[in-house]
């Protein structure tokens, strides 16, 4: 009960230090910055459920039938996973530059680590696309279509809830590449503000806000890539 | 300050001086100026409205399966229509009216009023929260003219993954109404912990505010669930993903877990405002400090976390696994700990107060009854030996109605009543008022209590035919319904009549001690303070105010208000405040 | 005040990101060799270790206010009870009630011996409860009196 945040008068702010981006329903920046902030972390909660749903999925169905989840994840593509994987950490160190340089005014190297975390986004997507082409070419679908043929895919067809595999693996990364979409389409603004100079020392809530979302999105997949690839 | 002073019943605040015409209303006007809104107390119009009509459409769906039952047989539509129909007055029920119900409205309306803010803290967001959830009212409508959905409103695979009509609309439409709900559980929860008045500490929050929060945390963690179910029965139905499809190698039971990890706590959803609602209610209506603020607080956050523990209890015959029935079956009884705890705080508030039965009090003390019926038999339906009888009858039907009807309905009438004069700056007509308590109260008793028995004589819920042994009760029911329905088509008649030719209100008609009522004018500023108050007290403090601000015998009795002699609590001094220019 | 804005040191933030790729080169290296029953544990203890690192400097709860921690972990806490209260069900699916030795034909076959057994009985076999016997003794004096004694005492064997 000692969470007494939001009790300060604020006596010291008057009229002509009024910054411009508080708004009127606020007292301060800081009551301003530390809600948005406490409301990214309640809306990051809402993503973490909303991803349990399928890892109780995948849960479930791995330990109802742990060989076939085996055969089934042998044939991804580990190289192309691990790639991945060190491409989104890479992103998550960019975007948390970004925000390091915008607290010490510096605008533009802030910019380019963005532009950066946008590059390795899409380099992302990329190989997520030469992963997911290479599975269709064999039948590997979602779902009803699921019809393995081809080299190493042919036997999966004669065991039981690979099927499963498969959906579960679709669906996960699929909901994760949009998240990745949109985390893209986010930072390409952030950017454009951060290049318009719309941010500095007093005022970066917009990009703190992208990066806790965007780490958000590598730690789903943090989880992902064992989970999928490697057990 | 004496008990005889004259006419001048009911002080207004003093701030109320300030441009004495001016109010949230009026201070703009136009239907664009509503649809571009971020004032909380707009947006609780907003959503007051629209639930209304979801409110009427759902009842009068409820009408038409009363009157479909009231004789064996076909009587008003055939069996494909009735399981549309069931269907639809559950889905529009749960997930368009209850769950949004009184958050949305009294919540939106009341929590930055009886904080001391100006508004929420997210405006822009709130506004968002009120498009998202018309959108999936419309996609509501879609289904319904795409073919409608016959699944019930549980959506159980494999039926629901294999049958055409509106249900992908409909399934679309429950997730993007679950964004709304969202919305608003992450505004409250940033809202209540940053944008406190000063001297609001956590011990002086109204419990109203405590319910809301406790609403708020389950909003936030059980919603996206029923996203992501919603996501996955989607795609079975659209790719077949076999997840749920037991022909694909799926699980239907798996759904139901996923199903009822939401839907369990949504009873949560609907419930915990409404004890919070009930705590002002009898408060102020006791003249009495609350017994128990403490428990009252903390069994509302207990109940929103145990509550996620419990979901299984839907399941025991479904052919889940023993040990997770018993689990879930413990767990289902301690739940019933903190809603007695709260039970018996309210009763122990109303000992030797000074109670003044007011309508919102009627509505309280009926709440108080019902409700209590409506959990005792949960727990009963919660007991496994039981439930194997009593599963998937009329008794979980009554059950589940007179928590969600007795208790949550019951509690926003009493709520709306409430704050009616806050809203809308008129009182309603008391008289009639209590007119529609009690036909509500007769109505609803008779329409439900009589499905108790026939649930306990077996009687399955959602059938559209029943053997001869039924029909008396069946009958008694649907007449309940008629007297239920006419309480409420009551409460909407003379509520509209207020609107027009109402008593102007005072600005604190109840004489209660929170900060909507002692700080604000009758019809609120748009910026809801014209100062930030200093809150000195607790927000049942009754006896500190009489002792702060000079209260003689009487003060704040009851008695003394109905002879017309009631002195209100003084407003809260206010807050030193930077100048700050708009 | 200062908890919001702590600037994170470039030096932490590299250190933090070169152990990531670390440890993703020892998860993708044990991968590689088979750990057996230990494959799943290390493989998601790992994964952890990384999430705990990104949130606490990435994400910077570690000098953040600290409500933002328990948001994050309430969060975390009822994914795990999402997870654990599902496969209570599905670990266990069919443990009891739902399984017999016997097949349905031949519990089919002992009810029918108990319904037949049942329907051989005399009424006066039947009889059990006081009740039962006053309607059907002719004779009230003495019989009615040791029977329902028995019968009461019966009842509670
Ligand atoms: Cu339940």
């Amino acid at each position: 009960m000692a969470t007494d945040t939001a009790t300060a008068p604020a006596t010291t702010e008057t009229d002509h230090d009024h910054p411009a981006h508080l708004e009127h329903h606020f007292v301060s920046t800081e009551q301003q910055f530390d809600s948005a902030k406490l409301g990214m972390w309640l809306f990051l909660i809402t993503e973490i459920l909303l991803f349990a749903g399928m890892f109780v999925a995948y849960a479930v169905y791995r330990q109802w039938h742990p060989e076939a989840f085996l055969e089934a994840s042998v044939t991804l593509d580990q190289f192309l996973g691990t790639v991945n994987t060190i491409v989104l950490l890479t992103s998550s160190l960019t975007v948390a530059l970004s925000i390091h340089y915008i607290q010490k005014d510096e605008q533009s190297k802030s910019f380019w680590s963005l532009i950066a975390t946008l590059a390795l986004a899409g380099v992302f997507l990329v190989i997520k696309y030469f992963e997911y082409t290479a599975k269709f070419e064999h039948g590997i679908y979602p779902g009803a279509l699921f019809d393995p043929h081809g080299a190493k895919y042919e036997p999966l067809a004669n065991i039981p809830y690979v099927a499963q595999f498969f959906s579960i693996y679709f669906v996960m990364t699929g909901i994760h590449g949009v998240h990745v979409v949109v985390g893209m389409g986010i930072i390409a603004w952030i950017a454009s503000r951060v290049y318009r100079g719309h941010f500095g020392s007093d005022y970066f809530t917009h990009v703190e806000l992208t990066g806790l979302y965007w780490h958000l999105v590598d730690i789903i997949w943090i989880f992902l890539y064992p989970m999928l690839y490697l057990v | 300050m004496s008990t005889d002073a004259s006419a001048a019943a009911v002080h207004a605040p003093e701030e109320g001086a300030h441009g004495e015409d001016e109010n949230y209303l009026n201070h703009e006007t136009g239907l664009w100026s509503w649809l571009t809104t971020r004032d909380h107390k707009r947006i609780g119009i907003m959503y007051c409205l629209s639930l209304a009509v979801v409110f009427f459409a759902a009842g009068m769906l409820a009408m038409a399966i009363r009157a479909e039952l009231i004789a064996p047989g076909q009587t008003v539509m055939d069996a494909d229509t009735y399981n549309q129909v069931f269907t639809m007055h559950g889905i529009m029920m749960v997930f368009l009216f209850l769950v949004p119900s009184i958050p949305a409205i009294l919540g939106n309306f009341v929590l930055p009023l009886q904080i001391g803010a100006k508004d929420v803290a997210f405006p822009r967001l709130n506004l968002a929260s009120w498009y998202v959830y018309m959108a999936g009212a419309i996609m509501t409508i879609v289904a319904l003219v795409t073919g409608g959905v016959d699944t019930g409103w549980t959506f159980y695979t494999p039926y629901s993954s294999s049958t055409g009509g509106g249900i992908l609309w409909m399934t679309a439409a429950i997730f993007v109404a679950g964004f709304a709900s969202i919305f608003t559980g992450i505004n409250f929860i940033v809202t209540i912990h940053k944008m406190r008045a000063p001297g609001m500490t956590w011990n002086r929050l109204p419990l109203f505010i405590w319910g809301l929060y406790a609403t708020s945390i389950v909003q936030v963690l059980a919603t996206p669930v029923i996203g992501i179910t919603m996501l996955l029965l989607i795609l079975e139905q659209s790719l077949g993903i076999g997840i749920f499809d037991p022909a694909l190698g799926g699980d239907p039971i798996l759904f139901q877990h996923f199903f009822w990890f939401y839907s369990h706590p949504a009873v949560y959803i609907m419930i915990l405002p409404a004890f919070g609602i009930l705590s002002e209610l009898i408060a102020t209506f006791s003249r009495q400090r609350i017994f128990g603020y403490r428990a009252i607080a903390l069994s509302s956050v207990a109940i929103s976390l145990l509550g996620f523990m419990v979901w299984g209890h839907h399941m025991f015959v479904s052919g889940q696994s023993a040990v997770s029935s018993i689990i879930f079956s413990l767990i289902t009884y301690l739940i019933g700990i903190p809603s007695g705890i709260k039970v018996f705080n309210w009763v122990a508030t109303m000992y030797k107060g000074s109670i003044w039965l007011q309508t919102p009090m009627l509505y309280a003390l009926s709440f108080l009854f019902l409700f209590t019926i409506g959990g005792f038999t949960g727990i009963m339906v919660g007991v496994l030996a039981v439930d194997v009888h009593l599963h998937d009858t009329y008794y979980v039907v009554a059950h589940f109605h007179y928590v969600m009807m007795g208790g949550s309905v019951m509690a926003l009438l009493g709520g709306m009543h409430y704050w009616w004069p806050k809203m809308t700056g008129k009182m309603y007509n008391e008289t009639l008022g209590k007119i529609a308590v009690a036909l509500i109260f007769i109505g609803f008793n008779l329409t439900f209590f009589t499905q108790f028995i026939l649930g306990a004589q077996g009687m399955p819920r959602r059938y559209y035919d029943y053997v001869e042994k039924y029909a008396p009760l069946h009958e008694l029911s649907t007449y309940g319904s008629w007297v239920l329905g006419l309480g409420l088509f009551l409460v909407l008649g003379y509520a509209i009549h207020s609107l027009y030719w109402g008593k102007k209100a005072p600005a604190n008609p109840w004489a209660a001690a929170t900060l909507e009522w002692t700080n604000v004018a009758a019809l609120p500023d748009p910026h809801n303070f014209l100062r930030t108050p200093l809150v000195t007290r607790g927000p049942y403090d009754f006896h500190l105010a009489d002792e702060v601000f000079g209260g003689g015998d009487g003060v704040g009795d009851g008695r003394a208000a109905t002879a017309g002699t009631l002195e209100a609590p003084k407003p809260a001094p206010s807050a030193p405040e930077p100048q700050e220019s708009h | 005040m200062s908890q919001g804005h702590h600037i994170i040191p470039q030096r932490v933030l590299l250190g933090v990101f070169g152990s990531l790729i670390v440890l993703t080169g020892v998860t993708y290296g044990l991968a590689q060799i088979n750990l057996g029953v230990l494959e799943v544990p290390v493989a998601l203890a790992i994964a952890s270790t990384k999430a705990v690192l990104v949130v606490m400097y990435f994400m910077a709860l570690k000098y953040d206010n600290p409500v933002n921690t328990l948001t994050f972990a309430v969060g975390v806490i009822f994914v795990g009870i999402f997870i654990t209260f599902t496969l209570f069900d599905t670990a266990f699916r069919g443990d009891i009630g739902n399984v017999s030795e016997q097949t349905v034909r031949e519990i089919q076959r002992e009810e029918e011996e108990l319904q037949r057994r049942q329907e051989a009985l005399t009424p006066e076999q039947l009889r059990v409860a006081p009740a039962d016997f006053e309607n059907a003794e002719p004779d009230p004096e003495a019989g009615t009196g040791a029977d329902a004694d028995r019968g009461g005492s019966s009842g509670g064997s």
